[in-house]
């Protein structure tokens, strides 16, 4: 390795994620991207900026507007021998291709007695807090994460959107891909050789003593700079980001809660049958003779996003309300 | 009182409304001159007519779509989805449409549909039709989500369900259909969307479960009782979203045990949502961590093995008997 590849490099998370496609094209010729607008306009969120001049019209694929139809397609090459990246603009119109992931992607392997899989990768932008209204904020990763037969990732940094990708496209069976869009100008640094990641452990961001905080994606970084402010009034969380939701790796918070005895989960998603449920219920079935108090949810509002700046920060989590939570739940059995 | 099968008291329920009130209307595949696959909404085309029981084509997201149309406009139609794993076709039309459509125009206009579909296991069905996904529609806001656990729960909460001014997924369980009979009263009854109801009493131990599911936990109680001198009390949820915590909240208070039965896979299933509110409202209560008796997390096997998948009542009286003796 030269000093040139170890050498840290300013990027952001969409520059990650591109560097990735990128570097996946070159390595294997039966993988390309597919969407709405990747092509000529460089995707919605220029995530995949100058692709098209770099590998030509057959595999950097402009789609219609029509979800289903091109992750029907994307299946279909991959049952064919392809390694599809197939981008869906956001998580809300992946619903118009719902019953291609869940009757189609997700079952394959099964329905054929194991002769066929479905080694696609969807990436789709998620989360809100970038005012775009009701019908492009959701966050419905969790609801993904019930279906079995298919993995959900969601990477919160810079080097898991530089090395989810390729892993995915490892995986014999259909991965999905959530990048929260606010992440997307997310600038940091990253090794110059840095390259593949796993997507089946989580991982440790912050460790502490006094309360556990399971989150993932960008509220990771709102969970962090609730843990430096609690800090200060001395209060030691440790902070978990999630990566891989499903399969859901219950091991590393449950061994961060035995020994915090406390847990708070943080969640973008809607409370009622969320990602924090299921958390909650694997800290009660694997550490509940752990616990000092029970777990506590902080999660959007259930209603759809409002347009409005105020509003929407009154929906989401915030840095103030895991303060606020935290200070009380350690405060009650301090 | 006659005895009726769950599907007469459907039919009963559907053909009242639709005596009731001239603006409730049937649409589906096969729901018109067939008279529905599972027989549903038997005799209404030749009652109604066609411009109220409206047979469509093979193309679910249309369905739905239109039936956003028809609520919007004033009217009150009851889709049926001939298998709620064809219901994925939709979900676009119910999340970003139906679910949010009172709070997009703020509260002008609302749409009063209802949502039918057969959902479950045990009738030896083949693939995608067979699932069990509640909790998709559980998780989104503006809806509600209901499974009846017999005839009468049925036909009762179908009515309230038409008469809701939002929108009502409505999950009937296939292997309850025909599987037994029960008194159904001739005249109007209702039950209202988003109680559950305690379907046994007891004191030991709290049994959560709702749809076909419940009748395998009823039996398993009963089994505890004779076996083993133990008191199961059985929470029926009827409707799993908005969920009435209250009723299993105060069960568990007094039996200090609970567990939870469905037919959906495990993680990130409506037991999870169950399990957190009870941490959150009953954690000092609790002995003993609360036990899950689920599907796996598979795709739902075909039906050689279906059986294994689904929660029989050994599996439920084996975990109960895990969790007491803990």
């Amino acid at each position: 390795m030269t000093d040139d590849q170890k050498e840290l490099r300013t990027l952001t998370y969409r520059d990650a994620i591109r560097e990735a496609i990128h570097e996946a094209m070159q390595k294997d010729a039966r993988v390309f991207l597919m969407g709405e607008d990747v092509g000529r306009y460089g995707g919605c969120f220029a995530v995949s900026k100058r692709l098209l001049e770099a590998f030509g019209p057959e595999r950097i694929r402009d789609t219609p507007l029509s979800e289903s139809g091109f992750v029907g397609a994307g299946i279909g090459a991959a049952l064919g021998g392809m390694r599809p990246i197939v981008e869906i603009m956001t998580v809300n119109f992946s619903l118009l291709a719902a019953v291609q992931i869940i009757n189609n992607a997700a079952v394959y392997l099964y329905m054929s007695g194991g002769q066929f899989n479905v080694p696609i990768v969807i990436r789709m932008a998620t989360g809100g807090g970038r005012q775009l209204a009701a019908q492009h904020s959701r966050s419905l990763e969790g609801w993904y994460a019930h279906i079995p037969g298919i993995k959900v990732v969601s990477p919160a940094t810079l080097e898991d959107a530089r090395g989810m990708l390729w892993t995915a496209l490892q995986d014999p069976d259909p991965v999905l891909i959530f990048e929260n869009a606010g992440l997307y100008n997310m600038e940091g640094t990253l090794a110059g050789d840095a390259g593949a990641v796993d997507i089946d452990k989580a991982h440790v961001q912050r460790a502490g003593k006094d309360i556990t905080i399971i989150t993932y994606s960008a509220n990771l970084y709102k969970s962090l700079e609730a843990a430096e402010i609690l800090a200060k009034q001395g209060i030691d969380a440790e902070v978990i980001d999630l990566r891989t939701l499903r399969p859901l790796d219950d091991q590393t918070f449950l061994a961060s809660v035995a020994k915090t005895h406390r847990a708070l989960i943080v969640d973008e998603g809607w409370r009622s049958g969320s990602i924090s449920a299921e958390i909650s219920a694997r800290i009660m079935e694997g550490a509940f003779y752990e616990l000092d108090l029970p777990v506590e949810r902080l999660c959007s509002v259930e209603a759809p996003m409002p347009y409005a700046k105020h509003m929407e920060d009154a929906v989401l989590p915030q840095v103030d309300k895991i303060v606020a939570l935290v200070r009380k739940m350690v405060g009650a059995n301090g | 009182m006659a005895k009726m099968t769950m599907v007469q008291a459907l039919n009963l329920a559907l053909r009242q409304e639709m005596e009731r009130d001239e603006n409730v209307i049937v649409l589906g595949e096969d729901v018109g001159v067939d008279g529905g696959v599972f027989r549903v909404t038997d005799g209404l085309h030749e009652a109604f007519g066609e411009e109220r029981v409206v047979d469509t084509p093979l193309a679910e997201n249309g369905i739905v779509g239109m039936s956003i149309g028809m609520a919007v406009y004033g009217l009150r139609p009851v889709c049926e989805i001939q298998f709620s794993g064809f219901a994925y076709q939709n979900f676009h039309q119910i999340e970003n449409h139906a679910s949010r459509l009172r709070w997009r125009s703020q509260g002008r206009y609302h749409v009063p549909m209802v949502l039918r579909a057969p959902y479950g296991g045990g009738v030896r069905a083949l693939e995608h039709h067979s699932e069990s996904r509640e909790a998709f529609w559980a998780h989104i806001p503006g809806l509600k989500m209901v499974i009846p656990s017999g005839p009468r729960s049925a036909r009762a909460l179908l009515v309230s369900a038409i008469r809701d001014p939002d929108p009502v997924i409505f999950y009937e369980a296939k292997a309850l259909y025909r599987a037994f009979r029960e008194e159904v009263p001739e005249e109007e009854e209702t039950l209202p969307l988003g109680e559950s109801r305690i379907a046994r009493e007891g004191d030991d131990l709290t049994l959560i479960s709702y749809g076909a599911m419940l009748r395998p936990t009823l039996s398993a109680a009963e089994q505890l009782e004779k076996e083993d001198g133990v008191s199961a009390e059985v929470i029926d949820l009827l409707t799993i979203s908005p969920l009435d915590d209250t009723l299993f909240v105060t069960s568990v208070k007094k039996t200090g045990h609970a567990m939870i039965v469905h037919e959906a896979p495990m993680s990130f299933g409506p037991g999870a949502e169950i399990i957190a509110r009870l941490v959150e409202k009953a954690f000092y209560y609790l002995e003993v961590p609360i036990g899950r008796v689920t599907g796996y997390d598979v795709v739902i096997p075909l039906f050689a093995r279906e059986k294994d998948y689904i929660p029989s009542v050994e599996r439920i009286t084996h975990e109960a008997r895990r969790i007491l003796e803990t």
